[in-house]
């Protein structure tokens, strides 16, 4: 047990003394180093960005843009944050962005898309109780399907959530709370999959 | 009724608690996201440095790895370790041409003397890992300084060999704290150091 327990402490540092290294690399401006980092971490990235936007090409295309950004601004970190949280609050930030970026094309259209695109990612798996989760997460409105994916699936505090999404808290608070009732209401008539 | 939505609130916790937090994309986007990268306006780094550099970070994880397990072993027996947190140095400047600066010098000699006091009472093993370690360093420093005579004033150069330094500075004073020294007051001495 004690030999597991030092393994996994050896391994936890050997990943942590690799990615400084990898980070370090890119910052120096090594693509292949930015290659490896964007393989250890673009499967958190997209999930993240596929349920916040629930549309596959828009998170395809945030999930490029937030690496670009990280590109970019990877001279700037400074590492007081581990890399992995810190590229999740630009993919958050890219998602946002190019909400706004819609909103201003299309106009009041902009809502009316079919979201859900999530069932038909052949990633997510073919699950029956997962389709249906993701389905239901991917049909929420989109300010509380946003706080939901931040802080019932990642892990956000309603603080940081609420200042990532620029949102008061008691907002924040309020926008998880109508999404659970959502989705259990969702969950417990689900709709006949064809 | 209230009975009934704990239960459904817990069974959504736990269907959300299953999700996977990775979905892999359908298609690489690693090409597109390459085609936008800007090159850095800084140096490259010469192919056959990285290895130095690589050996310097891999040495420096070990060393921490070896720290914490002797933390370890120094809590099970129930030991006073001075507290004062992490080693930490202060950011240091490149002394002119490619020598020590006598005052960086000066501590190093000074935790190098205190640790072969007490290096005996390390375990073998971590003992021996640490003794590769410092060579390790020592060894990507060498490289690293007949670059700078190849190559003066490289900037790349110089950052890593400053990395060297320090890092073998932090593994020396690390482990000179864990095994009961007087490392607070080196520590001391050694942040007001500049290379």
């Amino acid at each position: 047990m004690a030999e597991q327990g030092a393994g996994s402490e050896f391994e936890r540092a050997r990943r942590a003394a690799e990615e400084r290294a990898l980070v370090e690399s890119a910052k120096r401006g090594v693509t292949a180093a930015f290659a490896t980092l964007y393989r250890n971490h673009v499967g958190k990235v997209y999930g993240l960005c596929l349920r916040m936007t629930a549309n596959r090409a828009t998170a395809e295309d945030c999930t490029q843009e937030a690496f670009i950004q990280a590109w970019r601004s990877l001279p700037a970190f400074e590492g007081r944050s581990a890399f992995g949280t810190w590229l999740h609050r630009i993919a958050v930030n890219a998602v946002l962005a190019q909400g706004r970026k819609r909103h201003e094309q299309l106009g009041a259209d902009a809502s009316a898309e079919e979201p859900a695109a999530v069932l038909a990612d052949p990633a997510v798996g073919d699950d029956g109780a997962v389709l249906d989760l993701e389905q239901a997460i991917g049909r929420l409105p989109p300010g509380a399907r946003q706080v939901l994916v931040l802080v019932g699936l990642y892990g956000y505090s309603h603080e940081e959530a609420a200042a990532m999404l620029g949102i008061a808290v008691g907002t924040c608070k309020s926008q998880l709370h109508r999404a659970r009732q959502l989705l259990g209401e969702r969950l417990e008539a689900p709709e006949v999959r064809p | 009724m209230t009975h009934e939505r704990e239960q459904s609130a817990t069974r959504l916790d736990e269907a959300l608690g299953q999700l996977p937090r990775g979905i892999e994309p359908a298609r690489d986007l690693w090409p597109g996201i390459e085609a936008r990268l800007e090159p850095r306006a800084r140096r490259t780094a010469r192919r056959w440095l990285w290895p130095a550099a690589a050996a310097v970070v891999l040495v420096v994880g070990s060393s921490l790895l070896t720290a914490n397990l002797l933390r370890r072993e120094e809590a099970e027996v129930a030991r006073q370790v001075p507290a004062g947190g992490g080693t930490t140095f202060t950011a240091a400047t490149f002394g002119p041409g490619q020598t020590l600066d006598p005052a960086y010098d000066a501590a190093r000699q000074e935790l190098a003397r205190s640790l072969a006091g007490r290096v005996e009472r390390l375990p073998p093993e971590a003992r021996r890992q640490l003794e590769q370690n410092l060579a390790e360093l020592r060894r990507a420093s060498a490289e690293i300084n007949a670059a700078l005579d190849l190559s003066p004033g490289d900037p790349l150069l110089e950052e890593l060999l400053l990395n060297a330094y320090q890092d073998e500075l932090a593994v020396l004073a690390s482990v000179n704290q864990l095994t009961g020294g007087n490392g607070a007051a080196t520590t001391t001495n050694a942040t007001r150091m500049q290379l």
